[in-house]
């Protein structure tokens, strides 16, 4: 009914639009479409020229005369290659279910439910977001190593015959998918939040029971937040090197990430053969877009339309404790363990621990970790350089993921959907093989982009556009077009319209992604490695050196610091936004 | 203008020399006054490296107490990483070092014509074995020990050939082959000096194979090994610290690996540069990274030892460039089949 009434109204708005606003149209998707190409495919490009070849692109020249499938063969008749994809597989599929079922079960808890202290678990919920992957690892080797792992020796401690072995696939799984969930829960928290409740209360009037009315219900409809996060999640994942680096390589155990750097890192590198690697991987990811294209096509899922609603929650009774508890597991294993694995690193002189008596002789403790990277003076310079990053990261890219997001989901403009799939790209090249495509792809362009921090901003807008759009999608899915045609029926233009109609109903959705953005930024190491320069150093480039450096106790101490410096950052910028906002950051993201 | 600072400087020097003699004479040892008074008013360089961040923080920390004027801008890059950086930005015309550093001296020969010449003054002092160019330094010259982890080993190994005994099955760790020009000097001493067949002799211990030196030596404080190779700088400083370990030179022989270490034509800031090297390659400098990083040194009178080196019971291999370049890609390839290691 709807779309029907939709498609007419549209034909009759095509018919009265003049030739101006199509040539405007023209233009805009033109102007897209170039900035699109000068940060997406161009460097794809490159990227392709070098898996094909054996050469370097700035350095031998863009020259097609070695152009061979060599490198792309080799690679594929490696049998090393194809266990690597299979373990990808495994971690990505298997974290991703683990993350899905627990961030669509605190989105709802957190958003439908009367537990009490739900506030509280949704802050802390998403604290593994601010932690690279890197440190992830890090802290779950502390934690989970079959031979020190702390865990194991509580168990001792304890008198009980349990073990446990991180550096293994499961341990990947595990690790994965509870440090993903926070990913899920921010996509489905926002959809059930803006979901009109009708639907579900019509359901309970019909007879349904609770639990029926969230499967039968609620779920299906916010289903392409589901679809996204799941897909996105899964995404991020094959892409993630810190966390496989880490409890992946005591066993050998690789995956592609895994491969890719090692092959940049050998002397000689390797990095035509790891461009050729990066293929596959995105040729896995093109398959999973396509995927999600054709489940999500062809049906519609507004839900907010031009009424006025509340979300309302649901009274668990007695059984709301339950629901308490299982929140304070998952932040006691996601957030508290971790965390506390850190600080005894940060603050313990040497991390070989006897037994738990050693674990808790005070001696062993200091500030050594924190007086030398104090100490040391770029630190102060990675942390202004990185928030520099962020911001710009944060403002550019958000306003142009929104213009993508708009033009996409909202307008009938020919071209919109090669857009998409343009910015879907990149999220399916490492960050480390990325970052040498746009050094190869950026460095020559005249006016000095090369060292700067804005090459830097530049990269992480374009790696991170698809998260950006995709997050700011389920927005756009969401907001019914009749409140759109309503400002256009009182004489509004399409920048009015978007002005007071769309970015207001969309902007819990915006906020949460430009900060988003603002931590991928801050986060991202693989491609800044080859972008920065000695005065454009930022804290994640910092952290690498410190981990490679071979001290567990100042990158432990440097996260904490990052950890501390992104809450309060985030939790500034939140308050500050907070009557504009309807909520806190939190909740939205 | 220029001449205008270098005069106040000379006259500024003279005016030390009158008054206390010591400073002035010291850093002539360093470059002659016109490089001085230049590299100050560039006042800063720009330095790549290979080498940990917080060794060289050091160095730099310590230079800056001879000269305070130059500020130093550090880039650190894993070697493969460090190369491909160097190789782009000099084909786009945007090398911005004035100093690469550099632990793998096969990826930095083809390079060579990037590179200015120059010579320390202590030119003459070096060991013939260490150069492969005129153009490049061993500013930075790494020995190999053996480190052990003192909670988790009642009976150490003594020996390169000690590390095979079935007793440490499970118990090692090493950094692999394909790594970097270290490890490249290591497992070619251990071919070539200690017999064909040590590579499956102590594969039988099932060692634990990391990425590089550093994370393998965090992994022996926290107990993951307990013994293996390692990089003496790497280890020394937790030793100093108190971490529970133990570090040795093996009688066998020490592989050491030099670095080549250069001034790219188009350094913006030469004289910094030359003066920054002078003093890296210098007596004080060497003795300096001798002493308070664990380096060894290639000039052929060290003028001093890491703690536990002894000179008289171990000798310092230098592997041969010409096997360095020519074997790597075969002898790498055994080695990884040899450990099980997958490309």
């Amino acid at each position: 009914m709807n779309g029907q009434a939709g498609r007419r109204t549209e034909a009759m708005r095509g018919g009265m639009m003049d030739t101006r606003r199509r040539v405007g149209a023209s233009l805009w998707v033109a102007l897209l479409l170039a900035i699109l190409g000068f940060l997406v495919i161009y460097p794809v490009l490159t990227l392709l020229l070098g898996a094909l070849t054996d050469t370097n692109p700035v350095v031998d020249g863009f020259s097609l005369r070695h152009l061979s499938i060599a490198n792309f063969l080799t690679v594929l008749v490696n049998p090393n290659v194809a266990e690597a994809l299979f373990n990808t597989l495994v971690a990505c599929g298997g974290g991703t279910l683990i993350a899905v079922a627990i961030g669509l079960l605190f989105s709802w808890i957190v958003v439908r439910t009367n537990t009490p202290f739900k506030g509280f678990i949704a802050a802390a919920s998403i604290l593994p977001l601010f932690a690279p992957p890197l440190v992830a690892g890090v802290a779950w080797t502390i934690l989970g190593s079959p031979k020190t792992g702390l865990i194991n020796t509580l168990f001792k401690w304890a008198g009980l015959d349990w073990h446990v072995d991180f550096y293994s696939l499961w341990g990947m799984v595990f690790v994965f998918g509870i440090y993903y969930a926070p990913y899920v829960y921010m996509f489905t928290s926002s959809a059930l939040r803006n979901m009109d409740p009708s639907l579900e209360e019509a359901a309970e009037i019909s007879g349904a029971s609770a639990f029926a009315t969230l499967f039968s219900v609620t779920f299906p409809l916010i289903m392409p937040a589901i679809v996204s996060g799941m897909l996105l999640s899964f995404i991020v994942m094959l892409g993630i090197y810190g966390i496989p680096a880490v409890l992946g390589a005591p066993t050998n155990l690789a995956v592609l990430t895994t491969y890719i750097f090692k092959l940049t890192n050998w002397s000689p590198p390797l990095y035509n053969t790891a461009a050729a690697v990066a293929i596959i991987l995105m040729m896995v990811t093109g398959a999973l877009v396509f995927a999600q294209q054709k489940v999500l096509s062809g049906r519609s899922y507004t839900t907010v339309a031009g009424k006025a609603y509340r979300p309302r929650s649901l009274d668990l009774g007695p059984w709301r404790w339950l629901t308490l508890g299982i929140g304070v597991v998952y932040l006691l294993v996601v957030v508290v363990l971790p965390t506390l694995a850190l600080i005894v690193a940060a603050f313990r002189k040497f991390m070989f621990i006897r037994d738990a008596a050693s674990l808790f002789d005070m001696r062993q403790y200091s500030l050594m970790h924190f007086n030398s990277i104090f100490d040391n003076p770029l630190t102060l310079n990675s942390i202004y350089n990185a928030v520099e990053v962020g911001i710009i990261t944060a403002l550019v890219g958000g306003t142009l993921a929104f213009a993508i997001g708009y033009t996409i989901h909202r307008t009938h403009v020919a071209g919109r959907r090669s857009i998409d799939l343009v910015s879907t790209l990149p999220v399916a090249i490492p960050g480390l093989v990325i970052g040498v495509a746009y050094l190869w792809a950026w460095i020559g362009i005249p006016g000095g982009l090369y060292g700067t921090i804005w090459i830097l901003a530049l990269a992480f807008i374009a790696r991170f556009m698809p998260d950006t759009v995709k997050a700011l999608s389920t927005s756009f899915l969401q907001i019914h077009r009749e409140l759109e045609e309503a400002a256009w029926v009182c004489g509004k233009g399409m920048l009015g319209t978007v002005r007071t109609i769309v970015l207001p109903l969309a902007r819990p959705g915006v906020i949460a992604s430009m900060t988003l953005l603002f931590v991928l930024a801050i986060r991202e190491l693989g491609s800044s490695l080859f972008l920065y320069t000695s005065n454009t150093m930022v804290m994640s480039v910092l952290l690498l050196d410190y981990y490679e450096g071979g001290n567990i106790g100042k990158t432990a101490a440097f996260s904490l610091v990052q950890t501390v410096l992104l809450g309060v950052l985030i939790g500034g910028a939140n308050w500050l936004s907070r009557g504009a906002a309807q909520g806190r950051v939190a909740r939205t993201g | 203008m220029n001449r205008k600072i270098v005069a106040a400087v000379m006259a500024m020097a003279a005016l030390g020399a009158a008054l206390g003699g010591a400073p002035a004479q010291a850093q002539a040892e360093f470059g002659t006054p016109e490089l001085i008074a230049a590299a100050k008013a560039e006042g800063k360089l720009v330095f790549y490296t290979a080498n940990f961040a917080e060794v060289e923080q050091e160095v730099i920390k310590q230079f800056n107490k001879r000269f305070p004027e130059i500020r130093i801008e550090m880039v650190r890059a894993p070697g493969g990483q460090l190369i491909t950086r160097v190789r782009t930005e000099a084909a786009a015309g945007k090398l911005i070092a004035d100093v690469v550093d550099h632990s793998d001296r096969a990826l930095m020969q083809p390079l060579e014509d990037l590179f200015q010449d120059y010579a320390p003054p202590n030119a003459a002092d070096y060991n013939p074995d260490a150069l492969i160019s005129p153009k490049f330094w061993p500013r930075a010259t790494i020995a190999w020990s053996i480190a052990y982890n003192t909670e988790l080993v009642k009976n150490p190994p003594k020996s390169w050939m000690d590390l095979t005994k079935p007793e440490y099955d499970h118990m090692t760790g090493q950094v692999f082959a394909q790594s970097g020009g270290t490890t490249w000097t290591r497992i070619m001493f251990e071919r070539q000096v200690l017999g064909e067949d040590y590579w499956a002799k102590q594969a039988t211990t099932h060692p634990i194979l990391y990425p590089s030196g550093a994370p393998m030596a965090d992994a022996l404080v926290r107990g993951e090994v307990a013994m293996g190779p390692l990089l003496y700088n790497v280890v020394y400083q937790k030793q100093k610290d108190g971490a529970p370990i133990k570090i040795f030179f093996p009688p066998e022989g020490a592989p050491v690996n030099p670095y080549a270490t250069g001034i790219p034509k188009t350094a913006a800031h030469p004289n910094a540069a030359k003066l920054f090297l002078n003093w890296c390659l210098s007596k004080e400098g060497q003795t300096f990274m001798i002493k308070e990083l664990g380096n060894l040194t290639s000039l052929k009178v060290p003028p001093a030892y890491p703690e536990g080196f002894d000179p008289k019971v171990v000798k310092v291999w230098y592997p041969k460039f010409d096997d360095y370049v020519k074997l790597h890609a075969a002898w790498v390839a055994d080695w990884d089949k040899t450990f099980g290691y997958r490309q």
